[in-house]
């Protein structure tokens, strides 16, 4: 009860949604929006065909597993790329002009560019598995540059925030561990990172909401056929709104995950920073 | 007591610790020119305690700063006796507050300089247990530094630097952010220790009883840029009172300089 309890003030708001929805939808009346039953019941049934396009787990598997593979490119380029900018003046001379341009541009924008680069290859081509091609795999469904923009949505957040940890290391501390006898690869891995950790899981928490919201917009584009942000537009096409809403419902509680999940992790360390004087 | 000018003159080469010479550090600023310290000069015998006692801004900590390589003098030199290995000689510094490593428990925060050293895990453990008990810091060891209380992290920066066995330790009004029960507390505490080390002790503190009780000399710091205004001997028995007659008249001489330096200003 204590954990989950400490969320139920937050629920008020939206339990109330729920009930003026059901007000205005509810009770068997025919209206252009669907009543909470019928999305509950279309969440209740996570693993039924709809549409064919497979079932809400499938769609949704389909776009974690694209997040997620675009999320780790982003966290093992970036944080490298942050902890070499943040440690070397030169690093940041020479990266952060580039870092500074391509940050602003929307992964969107660079899409169809992308198609274009990629070809639309999957990894199951790329790995020559062609035999999957008529088959329900998810290598099917791992398109190279839904992966890149992933990658370019997720990247910059935790560039900056891995600097930012970086270069926030207090200057004691680092003149304590010259003191102590370290050289720069000892501080380095045993007093900047750690230190740079609080920061660098805030970049990741950043990343991942970032990603989440590319691969959504990404899959709602012409040219994909799986994910939930797939099924959002095609359900609305066929005008299943019930469909639709049950998605919108799935994304933002995944969403809310992603964020909280890092924050646990991050936890152990944004504390003991926080409560140091 | 007068003044002792014979304290800074030739000892053995090999009995001293730590010998100063013509020190000075000037801050280059848009403003101009800031003589932050110096030129001083002084020296300290093999495991001596040299105070150096001053208001706040006159150098202290630029001096201190300045012999640990933290910062680069202008002009001057700075001689510390070699490790009795014939090694480099080993530097322990005690800041103010907060230096140690917060995301390390204060076990892991007195192994790290064992682990510099690549000594290996046995030994460390030993050699950081042994430090614990001696601080009374045991039932501590898997604490963190900010479930510690101001006292204790001090007591914890401490052993981290003895724990290296240093043979010179530089203190930074290491107790200057306690109460007065905590800080005497402490001083007790390090005297005892130093007693069984022959490590060399600077200590820098802007509290006179502090020094009278701590020091074997103590150096008095005038304001910018500092310089030596008085040199003394603290020629008490052990243990030392600080309630005793002679105790105090050292602390109302030494009162009697620092107050001069003020009205000075």
């Amino acid at each position: 009860m204590g954990r989950i309890g400490k969320y139920l003030p937050g629920l008020a708001i939206p339990c109330l949604l729920i009930v003026w929805w059901f007000a205005v939808t509810g009770g068997g009346r025919d209206t252009l929006l669907p009543s909470p039953e019928e999305v509950i019941s279309v969440l209740f049934h996570p693993f039924q065909d709809l549409i064919s396009t497979g079932s809400l787990a499938w769609s949704t598997l389909v776009s974690l597993v694209r997040v997620a593979m675009g999320f780790s490119l982003a966290a093992l380029i970036g944080i490298p790329v942050g902890l070499l900018m943040g440690a070397s003046r030169s690093a940041r001379r020479f990266l952060s002009l580039m870092v500074e341009m391509a940050r602003p541009l929307s992964a969107i924008a660079l899409l169809p560019l992308s198609i274009i680069i990629f070809k639309a290859k999957t990894f199951s081509q790329l790995f020559g598995l062609q035999y999957l091609r008529y088959q329900k795999n998810l290598l099917n469904e791992m398109q190279l540059g839904m992966i890149f923009i992933l990658f370019w949505g997720g990247v910059f957040p935790i560039i900056l925030g891995t600097i930012q940890g970086v270069r926030s290391v207090r200057k004691m501390h680092l003149e304590a561990a010259g003191i102590l006898g370290a050289n720069r690869l000892f501080t380095f891995r045993h007093v900047i990172i750690p230190s740079a950790l609080p920061d660098i899981f805030h970049g990741l928490k950043l990343g991942i909401g970032r990603c989440w919201m590319v691969i959504i917009a990404a899959e709602m584009l012409p040219g994909t056929n799986s994910g939930i942000g797939y099924l959002i537009r095609y359900s609305y096409q066929l005008s299943r709104y019930d469909i639709m809403l049950a998605s919108i419902v799935i994304i933002a509680f995944i969403g809310a995950l992603f964020s909280k999940g890092l924050e646990s992790l991050g936890e152990k360390s944004l504390v003991l920073r926080s409560k140091e004087r | 007591m007068v003044k002792n000018p014979s304290f800074s003159e030739a000892k053995k080469d090999d009995m001293t610790g730590l010998k100063v010479t013509n020190l000075c550090k000037i801050y280059r600023e848009s403003t101009g020119e800031v003589n932050a310290l110096g030129p001083v000069s002084f020296e300290v015998e093999a495991g001596g305690v040299l105070c150096f006692l001053g208001p706040t801004g006159c150098g202290k900590t630029t001096l201190l700063r300045s012999i640990a390589g933290l910062e680069k003098p202008d002009t001057g030199e700075v001689r510390i006796q070699s490790h009795p290995d014939g090694g480099e000689p080993v530097i322990g510094y005690v800041f103010q507050q907060g230096a140690l490593f917060p995301w390390m428990s204060i076990f892991a925060n007195l192994e790290f300089p064992l682990k510099v050293k690549s000594i290996d895990k046995d030994t460390r453990r030993e050699k950081v247990e042994s430090m614990l008990e001696m601080m009374r810091l045991s039932s501590f060891a898997s604490s963190f530094p900010h479930q510690l209380s101001g006292g204790m992290q001090q007591r914890a920066a401490l052993a981290r630097s003895l724990v290296m066995e240093p043979d010179l330790l530089l203190m930074d009004e290491p107790f200057s952010s306690l109460d007065t029960r905590t800080s005497q507390e402490l001083q007790e505490n390090l005297r005892e220790l130093l007693k069984k080390a022959s490590t060399t002790v600077l200590f820098v503190t802007h509290n006179i009883e502090e020094a009278v009780y701590l020091a074997g000399k103590v150096i008095v710091l005038g304001h910018r840029p500092g310089r030596i205004v008085r040199r003394e001997t603290i020629d008490l028995p052990d243990p030392r009172s600080r309630l005793s007659d002679s105790f105090t008249e050292y602390l109302v001489s030494l009162r009697k300089t620092f107050e001069s330096l003020v009205s000075d200003q």
